[in-house]
Parts: C-alpha cells; structure tokens; sequence
C-alpha cells in the first residue's frame, strides 16, 4: 500500500477521528486552522497543518476554488470532508474526481442523486422500498405547499431540498403554520446549504428513526453493518443514539427487512463507500424510507461499540480501492448495546445553543467508555460552528449494562463555563421510559425531560466551582 | 477572600472563602464548611469530608460559572458597580448572533409573544418575542448585523 496525502477538510470532532484512522492506515493526514480558529484541538492529531484563510465557513470550509489551491499547492491524493460543509456537495466531488483527487466518500453520481430528497424518494419507489407520502418534487410557492398538505393531510413537513443535520426542517399542523414557516425554511435552507428548493411531505405520529449503516467497495459489494435507533431528538436533531434499536428489539426477521431494504437502496445508486439509509418507522413496524447520507455520519461510534467493524479506516480504504477489513456479510455480527450521548453546548432546558468558553474540564470514566470530542480547558465554542463538541460512547454487555456504564461516565464528565446538555442527559437516562427502551422521536416533545432540570445547583456545587478557581493557580 | 455571583436577572448572592493550607475553608451566610484539598499526579482533588475525593476541575478563568441553564458571572474580591437590569421591554441578545431579518419598525404596536426579529445563532433561526404589549421605542440593530452577547437590540415601551 502506496501512503496517501489526505486533506481533511473539517474540524472539531470528526476531525481528530479522521486523523486517527488517516495515521493508523499509515497516510498523511492534512489538517486545516482558519482565521475564526486558529487554535483547533483537531490538529493535535494531524501531521500536516494548512491555513485555510477566512473567517467563516462560506469563505473556509465551503470554499471550494481555496480548497482546490491548497490540494495542488499540497499535492493532496485524496480528501475526507467528514459530516456537514462539503461532505455531500455533488460541486465537489465532481470538481475533485475531474482534478483525479480522491474523494472519501461515495462517486459523485450517488452524492447527487441521494442528496436531492426528490430524486432519492424516486429512486426508493423505483427499487421497491417503501416511502413517505408527500410532494414529488421541489414546492415553489406556499400555495403549491398548501394545495399538496391538502391532497396528503396534516400534520406535513416542510423540509430543504439539500437538508440534513435537522437543519431547514419544520412541522406543520395546519395552513396557518405553512403560511408562517415557509420563507423561514428556505432562508435556513439558503443560508445552510447554499440552495432554498423545499418539500412537503407527510408528518407521521410517533415514529422510530431507525437508520442502517452501509459499507460499500468500488467492486459492487455492498454490506449493512446493522441499525441504529436515534428516536431522542430536539429541533429534528439527534442527542441520544443506541444500537441495535430498542424498538426492533429481538424481532430478528424485521431487523433482517429493514438492513436488506437498506443495502438494495444503496444497491440502487452503485453506492460505493461508507453510508447511511434512514428510515421512519412507525407504531405498527411499517418503514419507510426516508433519505440516505453519503457521508460518514455523528453517531457511527456505537456501531463500530457493537461489530468491532472500524467504519471510518474502511471508509478511507476502499475510496484507495484496498480490500475492506472483512469478505461476507456473515463477518459482521452485533455483540452487545451502544449508546452515545452527544454532548452539546446548549442550555439543558431550552435546548438552545450557548456559546462560550469552558474553562475547566475533567474526566473520570468507567471500562468501555469512549469519548470522543474537541474539548479543552480554555477552548472557546463560537455561534460560527454546530454546538456538538463531544460524544460519550458506553458499551456493554447488553442495553441495561450499557445504561449503567454511560450514568457513571456521565457523573465523572465536568465541563465548566458553558452551559451543557449533561444536566438533561442525567434526566433521561434515569427516566422510566427511556430506560424501558420505549421512546420515539416525540420524547423530547412529550416526555418533556428538560422540565425536570433543576435551574440552579447546590450552592456546595458553587464552592467546588470556586475552589477550582483558588487552586488554578492564577489568583494566587 | 469573597465572591459575587451575578446572573443575567441581576440576582446575585456571595460566598467567603479562605486558605488555609491545604484547605479552603468557605462561609455562606455565617456558615462555615471546609473543603479538603490534595493533589496526586499533577491533578487537585476535593474532599468535604476527608473520606471521600473527587477529582477537583481547576478553572483557568473567572469570568462566567454555569450552573445547568443559569450563567453567572463570577468576581473575586469586588463587585463592579453600573450593572445595569433591562425590563420586560429590553430584547437583549443571550447568545452571539447575526439578525437575519426585522419584523418590526420604530412605533408599532406589539403584543406579548409577538416575534420582533429572527436571530440566526449556530445556523438555526431563532424568534425574538416581545416579553410585553407596547410600542417599538427603538431598534439598535441593522438586518446583517452581528452582534456580540448582552446587546440591547430593541426597546419597547410597555403598556403603550
């Protein structure tokens, strides 16, 4: 094996993640600092550092013709974008597959036509697989939006085109609230994704999101590495995954449906690299195909927890056309229950972002613990980037062992200086249905676990705050 | 040595504390509790009892302590004076953030819960509700604008 030269063209997290696998493959791993970052943890682990000059993403990690100057300056073989930025931009991987540069990550052709909702939805149906009901292509006008709520019924989605990551999402329960969200949608649409195209679609009630991770080689194999069930959201967004999925639980032949369902989608499109197929599933266990990610996903941690299968290494071998780690999809098999708790700069209560600057951080964790993340002492989260900067990973030897071991890390995680989501997490691990295992994605909405967060701490937990500052040093 | 906490609502309270070798002894409102301090391998660890050590976060900076979803600031050995409280009618940015569009002009009436402004904050847009019934006194922000946290963006004159 010829060692590569890897741009990686993303920061926090999956960044350093990237990294590891780049150095572990024996590749060069490439980092980027931009103007708004100069001091990224990421780089730590990259053995290269390149600036990458501007002070926001559109001008830094959307940028394209600067990226491809670096790539000729650097003599970069191949690029790994991560999630989000660049990571499912058809523009590209096309631009980087015209230059010869490798792209980490599926052929420009599946990019395209999964990354546009409409054309996926097609293909889905064209393949046999079950899909939502909803508009059959982009929605031009709120009448349009309206006319189409109508003919499917309400309660609707309005959702980006170029969406994902909960971004440029919002429900709708009646004409009233289509008429109210319709330009907010495509402004987030436009300022997240670059392009404001919207769908409607049907909002079923109390559904499952249950995802199916894919690992696919250039020579046409296309494996499942089993499901993922992420029903703890808020805002559309992720906080709390498992795998395997609690709701399939031990229904063997429907866990068997819905990862075979999953590798015929990405059959469908030549799927040739590391992805994911989402699914909605419903109370009565019909799924429906929802979209697929061409891209390595937040939560793929407690998959490789439960296979041993090392999604992120695999991914960048088979885009140098190298053999992957295993030959059949009997190789593959689950042992155990994962589950990650992203951990986000958020308030605890209303969930919404809280930028600032931690300033002190400490960790005592249980065995089978991984923690992945770019926090620091003195590490400074700005509104510029997502509010995730870390994913606490327990695996054990089924659900209530993994349960036991993330509530113990948990306790031993202190971050201070910011606001953080550990607070809610505390609350939903020891809430009664969310230990059963029975959830779906209205939890947050219904449950209502951020009402039981207390607003302030102990005031012994105020002079264990003030006896970090006296023994910091700087004061004395 | 004594420390103010103040949060955003201005409520504030303080603790003392002292050194006294390897232990900081704290007094919150005429009660004394001493905290325990040792080090092993380079990290602090406290104790409240002597008995049971838990690792200690050193905090490299005193400028805001987070207790779960309320945010202090934190001043050793003084309180700064001209801490100003805004009402109902002040919208005041809680985050940075880049106001994408107004809603409002300078003399229209509001209601309470009505959006005035969307805020964008970490890619996600967010509504900034009037917390009164009133009119627009004043706007201090331009569409585009970025603004830092504690802004004053609009003023609104309640029961107008």
């Amino acid at each position: 094996m010829k060692s590569k030269r890897v741009l990686i063209i993303n920061r926090g997290e999956i960044a350093i993640r990237v990294a590891k696998a780049l150095n572990e493959l024996g590749h060069v791993s490439v980092g980027v600092w931009t103007d708004n970052e100069t001091e990224p943890p990421h780089l730590e682990f990259c053995q290269e550092w390149v600036h990458l000059k501007g002070n926001n993403n559109k001008d830094t990690y959307l940028n394209i013709p600067q990226i491809m100057e670096i790539i000729e300056k650097y003599k970069i073989d191949g690029v790994h974008p991560g999630y989000g930025f660049l990571s499912e931009n058809r523009e590209f991987s096309e631009t980087l597959a015209k230059k010869g540069i490798t792209f980490i990550g599926p052929n420009p052709d599946a990019v395209y036509k999964m990354g546009a909702k409409d054309i996926s939805k097609q293909i889905a149906k064209e393949a046999g697989v079950p899909v939502v009901p909803g508009s059959t292509g982009e929605v031009a006008t709120v009448d349009e939006a309206i006319k189409i709520a109508g003919e499917i019924g309400y309660p609707v989605l309005l959702k980006a085109v170029a969406g994902g990551g909960g971004k440029g999402m919002r429900p709708c329960m009646d004409e009233k609230e289509i008429k109210a969200n319709f330009e907010a949608v495509k402004r987030e649409a436009r300022s997240s994704f670059g392009y404001e195209g919207l769908l409607v679609e049907k909002y079923i009630l109390n559904p499952h999101h249950i995802e199916v991770q894919i690992l696919a080689d250039k020579k046409g194999n296309v494996f499942h590495v089993f499901e993922r069930e992420c029903s703890v959201q808020r805002r559309h967004q992720k906080i709390i995954e498992e795998a395997p999925s609690p709701f399939i639980g031990t229904d063997e032949k429907l866990r068997k449906e819905v990862c075979e369902t999953a590798v015929k989608c990405a059959k469908a499109v030549n799927y040739d690299s590391a992805g994911t197929v989402e699914f909605i599933m419903g109370e009565d266990k019909k799924f429906y195909f929802l979209e697929m990610n061409t891209r390595i996903q937040v939560e793929h941690p407690i998959t490789e927890e439960i296979t041993g299968v090392d999604l992120v290494a695999n991914m960048i071998k088979v885009a140098f056309d190298e053999p992957l780690d295993f030959k059949t999809q009997d190789d593959i098999k689950i042992q155990g229950h994962a589950i990650e708790l992203r951990i986000c700069a958020e308030d605890p209560k209303s969930m919404l972002p809280a930028p600032g600057k931690i300033v002190g951080f400490e960790t005592t964790f249980p065995t089978g613990i991984r923690f992945d993340h770019c926090i620091y002492p003195n590490f400074t989260i700005t509104p510029d980037f997502d509010p995730m900067i870390g994913k606490l990973i327990a695996k054990g030897f089924n659900r209530e062992v993994a349960l036991r071991k993330v509530r113990s890390a948990l306790d031993g995680l202190i971050i201070d200086g910011i606001k953080t989501n550990i607070a809610l997490h505390k609350v939903i691990l020891n809430e009664e249905n969310f230990a059963k295992g029975k959830y779906s994605t209205n939890y947050i909405g219904t449950v209502k676990p951020q009402d039981k967060v207390t607003e302030k701490e102990s005031m012994e937990a105020f002079m264990i705050k003030v006896a970090g500052i006296e023994m910091s040093g700087v004061n004395s | 040595m004594r420390y103010y906490f103040v949060n955003q609502d201005m409520n504030e309270f303080s603790l003392d504390v002292e050194s006294k070798g390897g232990t900081l002894e704290f007094t919150v409102e005429g009660k004394k509790t001493p905290i325990f301090i040792r080090t092993l391998a380079g990290k602090k660890y406290y104790s409240f009892d002597e008995i049971k050590w838990q690792k200690l976060a050193t905090l490299k900076a005193n400028e805001a302590l987070v207790s779960n979803s309320e945010v202090y600031k934190v001043f050793r050995g003084f309180k700064p004076s001209g801490l100003n409280k805004g009402g109902a009618g002040a919208l005041i940015t809680q985050m940075p953030g880049k106001v994408v569009k107004l809603m409002k002009s300078v003399g229209d009436k509001v209601t309470k819960g009505e959006t005035v402004l969307i805020l964008e904050a970490m890619k996600m847009e967010n509504e900034i509700k009037s917390g009164a019934d009133g009119e627009i006194k004043s706007i201090n922000v331009k569409e585009g604008q970025a603004l830092d946290s504690g802004f004053l963006m609009v003023e609104i004159e309640e029961g107008k």
